[in-house]
């Protein structure tokens, strides 16, 4: 694990508000992990990393200050990273539902394993991508219902969106990305707990993947 | 006690060891590890933290393994890199003289031993422990005589009482440090929700400060170590001045680990 500086290369708006933002250097990280990246916020915010054009890269969102900050002010970030578990597809076709801030590792996984990828984004997409997109909840929501069986499937998004995708999906291979609010993203502060069928789990160290089974 | 810097990571955000992967040990001169009770607890439900411009404010419900875990994997919790303060807290007096009892053994591979008198974030303990002043004291006479030989902290808050009334009260029992303050009640407005928790960050220094100035005015010989909102050198400076012997780092970590480089340098004089 390193903590020490990012330099941003690019920022490619997605959606109405949500950015790619890449990085100009190069690190070890597993499809799945994340990054906490430093912002005039108290605390650091985690995103899941990805890849976009050959180049390392988050998804941001933008929500209050802090994600202004990363994506409209500051080039160069303090940062902790690669933090959390790899996420490791069972074999067989599958496919990523995710929404735009989820992009860069639906991307990533899409290079990867060659599966698919549905991104459900609430407003128009800025560009063409290399996946399937659908825009608005209710061609999400029609999609979702008439999908063709995967042997496996990943989730992330909102959590809204995470349960109307999960009631409608009754594989037992369903993985969920999960988002709590973290405080150090490596295990020591608590704040990211989920109670799950096998006790109290982390986000930050257990996940921040998790099979639906266990939640 | 003798910590070189005397700066110390605060318990709970420090976890058990964790941080150790991000910031150099060197810089460290205790780390305090996340508190311990009698009975593990699973902590509260989530969301158990949120931030505002200057606060932060968490209710993680002093979720932890329980004491017999820790003495199972004692190796594990006392840290190689760095001097280690063990943290316990109880749910009653019984709870607070049975752990003692429990670590009496170990008690010598910590460098200090601090209970948490405090914990704004459970129902039972924590804060509560100071609404019976007496059975408070019968905590820390028996403790006292339990860990004879330990450098015995108390982890006060400004709430329960006056805190240089308790603060003296820890003197009178033969204990040797105080650390100053925990987590004060807060509640924030979050999409029109309300959040209750433990306030920590830039916001409670002031608190601390004054908690700190009123206690070192009764006693003059007492460790003292400062807890709330310290990030920076002036934020150190404040608090040496008002008669703190240690600074801990708390919530400061979670904007950027790399606070105990330089305010550890800073203290060693280094640095500037
Ligand atoms: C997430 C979190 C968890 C905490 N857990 C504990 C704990 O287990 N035991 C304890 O004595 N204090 C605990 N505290 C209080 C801190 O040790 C510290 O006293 C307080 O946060 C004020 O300092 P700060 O502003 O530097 O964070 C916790 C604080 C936070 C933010
Ligand atoms: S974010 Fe601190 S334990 Fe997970």
């Amino acid at each position: 694990m390193e903590n020490t500086y990012l330099t941003k290369k690019d920022v490619i708006q997605i959606n109405e508000d949500t950015f790619i933002v890449t990085f100009n250097e190069k690190f070890k990280f597993d499809e799945g992990q994340f990054i906490m990246i430093q912002t005039p916020s108290l605390t650091r915010k985690p995103f899941i990393l990805g890849t976009w054009k050959s180049n390392i890269a988050v998804s941001v969102q933008i929500k209050g200050k802090g994600t202004k900050y990363i994506v409209f002010e500051e080039k160069k970030f303090k940062a902790h990273f690669p933090l959390g578990n790899k996420f490791i597809p069972p074999a067989g076709n599958g496919i990523v539902i995710a929404s735009p801030t989820c992009i860069t590792l639906a991307n990533l996984l899409h290079e990867k394993y060659s599966c698919n990828v549905l991104i459900g984004s609430k407003s128009k997409i800025n560009f063409e991508l290399p996946f399937e997109s659908v825009v608005g909840n209710e061609d999400f929501s029609k999609k979702i219902k008439t999908l063709k069986p995967y042997d496996w499937y990943l989730v992330s998004g909102s959590k809204q969106m995470e349960e109307f995708v999960l009631s409608n999906i009754e594989s037992k291979n369903v993985f969920v990305s999960l988002e709590e609010y973290m405080g150090c993203g490596i295990g020591a502060c608590k704040s990211c707990a989920v109670f799950t069928k096998d006790g109290v789990k982390h986000v930050c160290t257990d996940g921040p993947i998790f099979r639906r089974d266990i939640l | 006690m003798n910590l070189n810097p005397p700066l110390v990571i605060a318990s709970g955000p420090g976890g058990s060891g964790e941080y150790l992967s991000l910031i150099n040990p060197k810089y460290v001169g205790a780390y305090t590890l996340k508190t311990i009770t009698l009975n593990p607890k699973p902590g509260n439900k989530s969301k158990r933290m949120e931030n505002s411009e200057n606060y932060i404010i968490n209710s993680i419900g002093l979720e932890n393994p329980g004491i017999e875990y820790v003495i199972s994997n004692i190796e594990k919790f006392v840290l190689k890199e760095t001097k280690t303060i063990l943290s316990l807290g109880g749910d009653s007096k019984d709870e607070y003289i049975k752990i003692a009892e429990k670590i009496a053994p170990y008690a010598k591979k910590f460098e200090a031993i601090e209970f948490n008198f405090s914990c704004p974030n459970v129902k039972k303990g924590g804060l509560s422990i100071l609404s019976d002043v007496n059975e408070w004291q019968e905590i820390l006479e028996n403790v006292r005589k339990i860990l004879p030989n330990s450098f015995l902290i108390a982890k006060l808050s400004i709430e329960g009482n006056f805190v240089e009334v308790l603060s003296k009260k820890v003197k009178e029992f033969g204990w040797n440090g105080l650390t100053l303050i925990n987590c004060v009640r807060g509640l924030l407005i979050k999409d029109g929700k309300i959040v209750t928790g433990g306030l920590s960050g830039p916001i409670l220094k002031p608190i601390a400060l004054r908690a700190i100035y009123e206690v070192r005015k009764v006693l003059k010989d007492i460790y003292i170590i400062a807890s709330g909102g310290i990030y920076t050198k002036k934020d150190v400076d404040d608090f040496l001045l008002v008669g703190a012997n240690a600074i801990s780092i708390g919530s400061a970590l979670f904007k950027d680990p790399q606070v105990i480089e330089e305010l550890g340098k800073y203290l060693k004089g280094v640095e500037k």
